[in-house]
């Protein structure tokens, strides 16, 4: 049984880079365990048989596949580039160069649920902290309607909460039975409607004013805040994903700004993929503008609009997958495998808390980068 | 490479001792040279200035910090967009310019080697990729060590004394980012403000718990950088940065790393007297004539510069008392066992008595000082503004007539409380100029090629027509020629060019990395081993400065 680490797993936005994988014939085992983190190398060390590149999920050579997808993007009228699931800082890098190049639309989200809104940053900042600065000092933390027991499954244990009797306490609103509620040493239930009035009430209570219809958990949570000097709020899509989102997380920012004048507050933000972070942040170095941004008039502008992507016509879909890129347009699907980051091939990437590090290459690949193909695609389509 | 022969400039060149002296300068291979071939390129440069290229001591371009500025202010960069050409990125402008505008801007504005003065050690990999996409400049960057629980167990351990250990310790984290050189910023304090909103308000202010006072921390670490030799010495933000009467406790800094070399920032800041909760006054004459007693130490000014800045800084609580003054945006973040930061978008008002003075104060900091190669050029960008506004100040300086125009306009009040309407007649010369733009700050980086036009320099050069109006002729300079290479003709970019990684490297026992993978095992979310920054695309190319142990 072979073992592999430390190395860094990029199944997660966590990116623990503590991890040794043990590899066997019924599967990959993590240590320290993880379900996600096994899943996710296991996923990226069988791939070996897959073809290198697919023209409309025919066998191609990679070649052949890099004319159809130049052709494709030299033909195209509204490019979008998006996905970034997978992706390291290097590929971001190169995606946004090729972006700029075709004057392009990038969407560092997914298609899926593609609706970028404008996020609440930029109304009023934020006050944030890397995981060892809320282990390290959050008396309380407060987790909102997120199930990181699921989607970061080593949060808990790397925000502190290993198992062993401690003084702090973990908070969590959240009106599902989930894994993460039934680990909390309070639970808030209250349903995901109420929440833009939860966090409005808890601003003005901790003002020491008066909130009508305050409920007995709310003024505990307030009580309980009072009482810690250092305190952390996790959240993530559960409370700005759908309708009314912006206003949301707005209001938990200017919470968290409230009590900042006599405590230390910070929060914590679980991107919905682990290279949503590398991504977003280099979008922000190179254009000067995260999220959404659109190249098409031959600069950046920040894009806000509240609707679907609908109008592309051809789209690049970087590392989305277990380590591929598609470019896709017209009928046509080109899709060409890429070395997975943090597999087979290495590369840097932002935790979610913006510690940048290195991704290894346990099991090196021949197979080019995604860095390496968009910026071969660049090349291609330059006069 | 180009073969260059500029002939028939107004050269400046303070290191080596050239005032205006009409003379060709030639370029080969990126270096300055004696001669070149008579079908070299000749740039007609009579009528005009010839400088080294300008060189930044202290900017705040690329790295985490400055990329949450840009998300935080996506309105400050919509108006002024920079169009892709088939030779040049797309980008945005701006108090915080996108990567590829930083340096494009940069180099139309001159300067051929810019500082990031503020880079947390654990995000090293993130400075390095933004710096890899910063081009025309050639750049550099120091890592922050004033409040790091590592480096305090050291220093506890030591008594405050500079170890062997600590000396150790401190090349090590060079070696393992790839910095330049090493800042502390209001050392002691930042900790205890991520703790609790604490601070430190005297440097004998013990940091709870950890055992070390903030001047235990400038001796012992600014005693380490001298003794390994660095080639840029201590670069200090002081504790107490914009509190009135904190100019005792700048003296006290001063005093505490007086005998040994050490670069002091954004001056103008720490500059003030009064009491903590009242006016601030000036202090300027005082603390200048100080630091012109000791040649040792030198500092850069941070000028504060009448219109939009972005406050953006490792010394976090400062942030929350300007989020507090106008309620506007605001950002922290803490670095785990390193440092903070604080960003806050802010105006400076001429009419308002306290941004009145600080101009006034960094204005009395360059008329004052009687050496100019010990007071840099800054704006501490974009704090006190942008570097675009560079050229203004240096018109500020140049132009009596003009400085007391603006005075005018500026808060009576505050200017009557400095020295400027005391007969300060002074007018920068275009060789002071020169030194407090290149040649000063150069040497004090240790960057022996860079800052002046000996043979053997860097072809980094920046030719001027001589105009009156200062501000018009150092905004438009009418070459730039960055490696050997013209990049900038006629205020266009003429050329992309990826510029050069300086980091420095110091001797030390590697047995240092079983004393801190203990430490670093109890506090960092880190494993040890991955900690180091060693992928060659974020290290390679880079130019090492050797340190010269003392």
């Amino acid at each position: 049984m072979p073992e592999l680490g430390p190395v860094t797993c990029a199944g997660c936005g966590l990116l623990c880079d503590d991890v040794t994988v043990e590899t066997a014939n019924d599967g990959v085992r993590l240590w320290p365990e993880c379900p996600r983190g096994a899943r996710w190398f296991s996923e990226r060390m069988r791939r070996r048989d897959e073809a290198a590149a697919t023209i409309d999920d025919e066998p191609a050579d990679v070649e052949s596949a890099l004319a159809r997808a130049t052709e494709l993007l030299r033909g195209a009228r509204r490019p979008l580039v998006h996905g970034f699931e997978g992706a390291t800082v290097e590929d971001a890098r190169a995606a946004v160069a090729l972006a700029d190049r075709l004057g392009a639309l990038v969407s560092t989200g997914s298609l899926a649920g593609a609706w970028p809104g404008a996020p609440a940053v930029p109304l009023r900042g934020a006050s944030t902290a890397t995981l060892g600065e809320i282990r390290d000092r959050s008396r309380l933390v407060v987790i909102w309607r997120e199930d990181p027991e699921t989607t970061h499954p080593r949060l808990l244990e790397r925000l502190g909460f290993g198992g062993e009797p401690s003084e702090r306490t973990l908070f969590v609103v959240d009106d599902r039975d989930t894994a993460t509620a039934r680990r909390a040493d309070v639970r808030l239930t209250w349903p995901p409607e109420r929440d833009l009035q939860a966090l409005t009430s808890l601003h003005v209570l901790q003002r020491g004013l008066p909130v009508a219809d305050l409920t007995a958990e709310l003024s505990g949570l307030v009580e309980r805040m009072r009482q810690a000097p250092h305190a952390a709020f996790v959240y993530g899509p559960g409370l700005t994903d759908g309708a009314g989102g912006q206003r949301r997380a707005l209001a938990l920012h200017e919470l968290v700004r409230a009590l900042c004048h006599e405590r230390h507050v910070v929060t914590l933000d679980l991107p919905r993929a682990p290279g949503t972070r590398s991504a977003d942040d280099v979008l922000a170095w190179q254009s000067g503008y995260a999220g959404a941004v659109d190249f098409a008039s031959g600069h950046p502008e920040l894009f806000t609009a509240i609707q679907p992507f609908d109008d592309a016509d051809v789209t690049v879909a970087v590392e989305s997958g277990p380590g591929g890129c598609e470019v896709a347009g017209g009928g046509v699907e080109v899709s060409i495998r890429t070395a997975a980051p943090g597999v087979e091939a290495s590369g840097t990437v932002h935790r979610l808390d913006g510690v940048p590090l290195a991704l290894q290459a346990p099991q090196p690949e021949d197979a080019p980068t995604a860095a390496a193909l968009l910026a071969r695609l660049l090349a291609e389509i330059e006069p | 490479m180009t073969e260059i022969r500029i002939s028939g400039g107004a050269v400046h060149d303070p290191a080596n001792d050239v005032d205006g002296e009409v003379r060709d300068v030639c370029l080969k291979d990126g270096k300055v040279v004696e001669d070149v071939d008579p079908g070299a390129r000749r740039i007609d440069a009579r009528g005009m200035v010839v400088m080294a290229g300008g060189v930044d001591i202290h900017a705040h371009i690329a790295g985490p910090k400055v990329n949450a500025a840009r998300k935080l202010s996506p309105e400050d960069r919509r108006d002024d967009p920079i169009e892709r050409t088939g030779v040049l990125r797309s980008g945005s402008g701006g108090l915080v310019p996108s990567t590829f505008a930083t340096g494009y801007r940069y180099s139309l504005l001159g300067y051929t080697t810019v500082v990031e003065a503020a880079a947390p050690p654990l995000a090293a990999r993130h400075v390095l990729s933004e710096l890899r996409d910063t081009p025309m400049i050639d750049k550099a960057f120091l890592i922050l060590m004033g409040n790091n629980q590592v480096l305090f167990e050291l220093i506890r351990e030591s008594g405050g004394a500079v170890s062997a250990q600590l000396r150790d310790a401190v090349a090590w984290w060079l070696e393992a980012t790839g910095a330049y050189g090493v800042k502390l910023v209001n050392p002691g304090g930042v900790e205890l403000w991520k703790r609790d909103n604490g601070n430190v308000h005297s440097l004998d202010d013990e940091v709870a718990g950890l055992g070390v006072t903030p001047r235990q921390v400038l001796s012992a670490i600014g005693g380490a950088v001298d003794e390994l030799g660095l080639p840029h010495p201590v670069h200090v933000h002081a504790n107490n940065l914009g509190v009135p009467g904190n100019a005792d406790t700048t003296l006290d800094t001063m005093r505490t790393l007086a005998g040994r070399r050490a670069h002091l920032a954004h001056l103008q800041f720490h500059c003030y007297g009064g009491k903590p909760d009242g006016l601030p006054r000036s202090r300027a004459p005082e603390l200048i004539e100080y630091l012109s007693g000791h040649p040792e130490l030198t500092a850069d000014v941070g000028q504060v510069m009448f219109g939009p800045a972005v406050t953006m800084t490792a010394d976090a609580s400062v942030s929350a008392v300007l989020r507090d003054l106008d309620g506007g945006k605001w950002i922290n973040h803490d670095t785990e066992v390193e440092t903070g930061c604080g960003i806050v978008p802010y105006r400076y008002r001429a009419s308002n008595y306290v941004h009145a003075l600080q101009w006034g104060i960094g204005l009395e900091l360059f008329l004052l000082g009687r050496d100019p190669w010990q007071v840099m050029l800054s704006t501490d960008h974009p704090n006190g503004g942008s570097f675009l506004s560079y050229p203004k100040l240096i018109r500020l300086l140049m132009d009596r007539a003009f400085r007391e125009d603006q005075m005018g306009r500026a808060n009576q009040r505050a200017i009557r409380r400095t020295a400027l309407l005391d007969g300060l007649d002074r007018e920068y010369t275009l060789n002071e100029i020169a030194i407090i733009t290149r040649a000063g700050p150069a040497r004090r980086l240790g960057l022996r090629d860079k800052g002046h036009l000996g043979i053997g320099a860097d072809a980094d050069v920046t030719i001027y027509h001589d105009r009156a109006d200062r501000e018009e002729m150092f905004a438009t300079p009418r070459y730039v020629i960055k490696g050997g290479e013209v990049a900038v003709e006629e205020g266009d970019l003429r050329r992309s060019d990826d510029g050069v990684l300086y980091s420095s490297r110091a001797a030390f026992d590697p047995e240092v990395g079983g004393v801190l993978e203990p430490l670093f095992g109890e506090r960092y979310t880190v494993v040890f081993e991955h900690y180091p920054v060693r992928d060659p695309a974020l290290r390679e190319p880079a130019r090492i400065v050797e340190a010269a142990a003392r």
